[in-house]
């Protein structure tokens, strides 16, 4: 039997086993690491948006962009990848047979890096299995990957981080978002993320559910109803959008199939069927390793540290690093990793409801049910201010480990300090120049720059904008508020892009002063209609 | 120990819903009041499930319906879902066609 | 929680549900089944190739075996009300070379000794009866009477409908010993340290057999063996045939649902070195080895994807055939084991028999020559 021999087996080249298979290559060990997929990155290449984060995190730098970098390092330090090799099974003696081509080969690892991800769940309702009954990933697949739109016409269910950012790269491609709804009674992902959606006008409708897509061949409709406290609708709730899509955001399950295969000791968990680890990524079968979504879902981020973990204490188990080198990299990467892991979507916060930030401030109900925060409320948080000058409105209310925005002001207008779960403070001693940088660098969107009075009565709101067509300067449009709803007349007064801005272009509308507060959105005057 | 009659008792007889005929399992077409009747004739366990009814046996092995599965038999147990341990992973973890498989002594790629 | 009972089982597989089915049906009323696992089935019972077969049998087995195809098998689904999916379509043991047909024309020739129709066909003949197979094969001995069925609804429809009629059932019910009470194996004991206590103990639990009867001082010669099988995804309808080998290459028939479920080795399987034997893994060269033997004589499936594969482990008697009786050596114990690979095709027959040997009533067919205690040296 024609068995090839590698220290080190990596099952799935996403962030967490190319991440591996570089900090391992890094101390020597030669890795070769299998992907079913045409390309490397795996969820890499379809993110987007920017990440949260710190600067160890690449927090602000879109997710194909980190997956570009990854790749380039993983050439640099000599990673083997092999594409479209699909891990047939996991035997044991490390023995991993692969499909390659037309043919089957086998190999033996003296370590194995099991980093294979996740899958969608799903949902049944009537007419589930309709095509145009879609995954959120498969949606954002589709966009993303394959510049191919799901559909026209949308309704989200799931109102998770997938959920509410790929809601907002659908309208990015062009699709109309009818609705998002979770059988919830709160919004699951990043306020920032809901906050985003909500502005473009997309209704949010929590403990909702899906009863019935409808239609004979495809979806042409679907009906949702509100959930009672006992998980059954309530009679004469129903709700009929008109739609041709229905995405499913439901969450993940680990694609651990692989370890349960190889003996590995597995836990049932609500997260699902994971091995059990210990924090270096050592599943029960010594030298077979985990690491990344399979290991327990969290964001891309994590999965990367995770991985490095995994690459530098396999290394040091092979021999190839020594045990005080991998002690002082791992305490280094276990910092951040501790990092990402704070805050109030900490894996300790989930289902819990959080009614206070950590600096004691009520969080907003109506971020929870509705997606924005309401012009009462967001006063109170501390990136809000009233200036007359120009200077940047935070609308950052919920504990999320994350600090671009400290760095990307060089005039020291925006604080979080060193914890980095903090929300920033606007520090009034010093002064804005309206650069604008705050404002790009903002993964969720959430920093506008505002100024009073350029003219009588009127003054600017700077905002992100992700859309195409850029809109023209002199262009006369509709501003809306954080409900997605008109809230007066506007002219775009200036435009910016800047490579410095990574594709987030700054628009400027021009609004009368009480207007300031309010006006989050824009839109062009056609579509947008007072109510 | 599991006392079968004793759980069957316990959970009482099975009872009819409006969303019986909702498909579960769409590889194998097993729809959810297939799955609830099974469990009150003593199919406790989602081994014994894919065996009786072939959910989770067709092309996709379960990855669809498996965790949903898992759910309706649990509640109908009246258990939480840990209750109901899933499927065992075997090869190959995705479909190949016999004639790639027979095809192993290829030795090294290029 | 009842602990006394009539009868208690020992093994939730398909003889033991099929013998708690029998039993209760001839209205024994208190009769418990205790499963090491937590699944009913889960030994060799769920993972066997269905084969419901007499040719290629031993003849020690082959009443019992034709006695079940002739008066069990074919109204099973309608007792039972689970379709086992008995097909009665005939097997075609396959040949490719002259040492083949002179094999496969051995055994033909003792099994009509004891009354079966089985006879030897050409490679005409064969691909009349079969057009699916490869052009290599020389001739096939064809037993028309024999066929398959479903062995996971046959095991789980025997345990559904005794459920019903009363039979309890206990799982997750590891057994560590038998016990004898003024002479007589009365007690089993489970490894949480629970007691059932009946007036007959019957021993079914595959190869585990060997080390409960040996608490009261039985042996039941046997060895395992690791033994794999594959699924693939449907396919068209092709054929209701069962096939297997003179060389014993695979076996497999194509299930109802359009699956073809296949049997086969790669040669390693008799130096297997489990270190836990119920993980069941699965051999990295099996699966290939396998659709190797299966594309040789069936060509036409190289383009079918397998889904799935498995293994089990057989309970291998010493000489080939099962223990099946009374332990004369120890009153009170009826045993059934060692079925060597081929016990799915015969358990209903065998719970027949159990549950008369159990009411000291007379088997239907003469199994003498299957006494537990019938191992003697050779020289």
């Amino acid at each position: 039997m024609d068995i090839r021999r590698y220290d080190m087996i990596v099952i799935g080249a996403g962030p967490a086993g190319l991440s591996a298979a570089i900090e391992a290559a890094k101390h020597g060990v030669k890795p070769i690491v299998f992907d079913e997929n045409a390309r490397p990155g795996g969820q890499l290449f379809k993110q987007i948006h920017k990440f949260f984060g710190s600067k160890e995190h690449k927090a602000k730098i879109r997710g194909f962009k980190i997956g570009e970098e990854l790749l380039a390092e993983a050439e640099k330090f000599g990673v083997e990848v092999v594409l479209n090799a699909t891990v047939v099974g996991l035997y044991p003696d490390k023995e991993v047979t692969v499909k390659i081509g037309e043919e089957i080969q086998h190999f033996k690892g003296d370590s194995i890096l099991v980093a294979t991800g996740a899958s969608e769940n799903m949902v049944n309702f009537k007419g589930w299995t309709l095509p145009g009954v879609i995954g959120a990933g498969a949606a954002q697949t589709m966009m993303n990957l394959h510049h191919i739109l799901p559909g026209k016409k949308v309704l989200m269910l799931g109102s998770g981080n997938v959920g509410l950012v790929v809601s907002f790269q659908l309208m990015q491609a062009g699709c109309e978002v009818v609705a998002l709804c979770d059988a919830a009674p709160r919004i699951g992902g990043y306020g920032v993320h809901a906050a985003k959606v909500a502005r473009c006008g997309v209704p949010f409708y929590l403990s909702h559910t899906i009863i019935e897509a409808e239609g004979d061949e495809y979806v042409t409709g679907v009906t949702i109803g509100e959930v009672g406290p006992d998980w059954k609708i309530i009679p004469g709730t129903e709700k009929h959008f008109d739609v041709d899509t229905i995405c499913l955001a439901v969450g993940l399950s680990p694609m651990s199939q692989l370890l349960d295969q190889a003996g590995c000791q597995m836990k049932d968990t609500r997260g699902g069927f994971v091995p059990a680890c210990d924090a270096e990524g050592q599943t029960s079968v010594p030298g077979i390793y985990a690491a990344g979504d399979v290991s327990g879902i969290e964001e891309a981020s994590s999965a990367m540290i995770e991985g490095r973990i995994s690459g530098i204490t396999i290394a040091e188990y092979l021999g190839f690093a020594e045990k005080e080198e991998k002690e002082s990299r791992i305490s280094e990467l276990e910092a951040q990793l501790d990092t990402l892991r704070q805050g109030m979507f900490a894996p300790a916060n989930r289902g819990k409801k959080i009614e206070k930030t950590e600096e004691g401030i009520a969080i907003s109900e109506n971020l929870l049910v509705k997606g924005f925060v309401s012009d009462e409320e967001i006063g109170r948080f501390p990136g809000v201010t009233k200036q007359r000058k120009i200077h940047p409105v935070m609308e950052c209310t919920q504990n999320i480990p994350c600090n671009p925005c400290q760095d990307a002001c060089k005039r020291g207008c925006i604080s979080i300090g060193s914890n980095i779960t903090s929300l920033p403070v606007v520090d009034k001693e010093h002064e804005c120049i309206g650069c604008g940088l705050c404002v790009a660098s903002c993964s969720g969107q959430a920093i506008f720059l505002v100024e009073e009075d350029v003219e009588p009565g009127y003054g600017e709101v700077t905002m992100p904008y992700e859309f195409m067509p850029l809109p023209v300067v002199g262009e006369k449009g509709i501003a809306c508020g954080r409900d997605g709803k008109a809230v007066c007349d506007c002219e775009v007064t200036k435009v910016r892009t800047s490579p410095a801005f990574d594709h987030t272009n700054l628009l400027t509308i021009k609004v009368p002063n009480d207007m300031l507060m309010k006006a989050r959105f824009y839109r062009a005057k056609k579509e947008a209609a007072y109510d | 120990m599991i006392d079968i009659r004793q759980k069957l008792e316990e959970i009482g007889a099975f009872e009819p819903h409006a969303d019986d005929g909702l498909l579960v399992c769409r590889c194998e077409e097993v729809t959810k009041g297939e799955i609830r009747k099974a469990v009150h004739e003593g199919i406790f366990t989602i081994e014994e499930m894919r065996r009786y009814l072939r959910n989770g046996m067709g092309l996709c092995q379960g990855q669809t319906c498996g965790r949903l599965v898992k759910s309706i038999m649990a509640a109908e147990l009246k258990e939480t879902p840990d209750y109901v341990e899933p499927a065992s992973a075997r090869a190959p973890m995705r479909p190949i066609e016999m004639e790639i498989l027979g095809k192993d002594q290829g030795g090294a790629y290029e | 929680m009842n602990k006394t009972a009539d009868v208690i089982i020992i093994g939730g597989g398909v003889v033991g549900c099929a013998t708690a089915y029998y039993l209760a049906k001839s209205g024994t009323k208190q009769v418990i089944v205790l499963e090491a696992s937590k699944s009913i089935g889960h030994g060799g019972s769920c993972r066997n190739g269905g084969g419901v077969r007499q040719s290629g049998r031993d003849v020690r087995e082959l009443p019992y075996a034709m006695y079940g195809i002739q008066h069990l098998w074919p109204t099973l689904s309608e007792e039972l009300g689970v379709d086992v999916e008995y097909t009665q379509k005939g097997n075609l043991r396959l040949g490719k070379t002259q040492a083949h047909l002179e094999k496969l024309q051995k055994l033909a020739d003792n099994a009509k000794a004891v009354g079966l129709g089985v006879e030897m066909v050409d490679a005409k003949e064969v691909q009349e009866i079969c057009p699916y197979l490869s052009k290599d094969i020389i001739g096939a001995s064809w037993c028309p009477t024999d066929g398959h069925a479903n062995p996971l609804t046959t095991t789980l429809g025997y345990y559904k409908r005794s459920l019903e009629m009363g039979v309890s059932y206990y799982t997750d019910a590891k057994v560590a010993l038998l016990k004898k009470v003024r002479g007589k194996v009365r007690q089993v004991i489970l490894t949480d340290g629970t007691v059932f206590e009946g007036e007959h103990i019957v021993l079914c639990a595959g190869y585990e057999s060997r080390a409960i009867a040996r608490t009261v001082g039985v042996d039941l010669p046997m060895t395992k063996l690791i033994d794999e099988m594959f699924v693939t995804e449907m396919q068209p309808h092709m054929f209701d045939i069962m096939l297997g080998t003179a060389s014993a290459d695979f076996y497999g028939h194509q299930a109802h649902h359009g699956s073809f479920v296949f049997g086969s080795e790669c040669g390693y399987e008799e130096v297997t070195d489990m270190e836990d034997p119920s993980k069941l893994y699965t051999n990295a060269m099996t699966l290939s080895a396998s659709c190797r033997a299966v594309m040789d004589y069936v060509p036409c499936l190289k383009g079918a994807k397998v889904v799935r594969s498995w293994c089990g482990w057989l309970d291998n008697a010493f000489d080939g055939v099962p223990f099946i009786g009374d332990c004369k050596d120890a009153e009170g114990l009826t045993v059934a084991c060692g079925f060597t690979g081929h016990g799915f095709g015969t358990a209903p027959a065998v719970g027949l028999m159990l549950s008369r040997i159990v009411h000291g009533e007379k088997t239907v067919v003469d199994i003498s020559a299957l006494a537990p205690n019938r191992f003697k040296p050779n020289k």
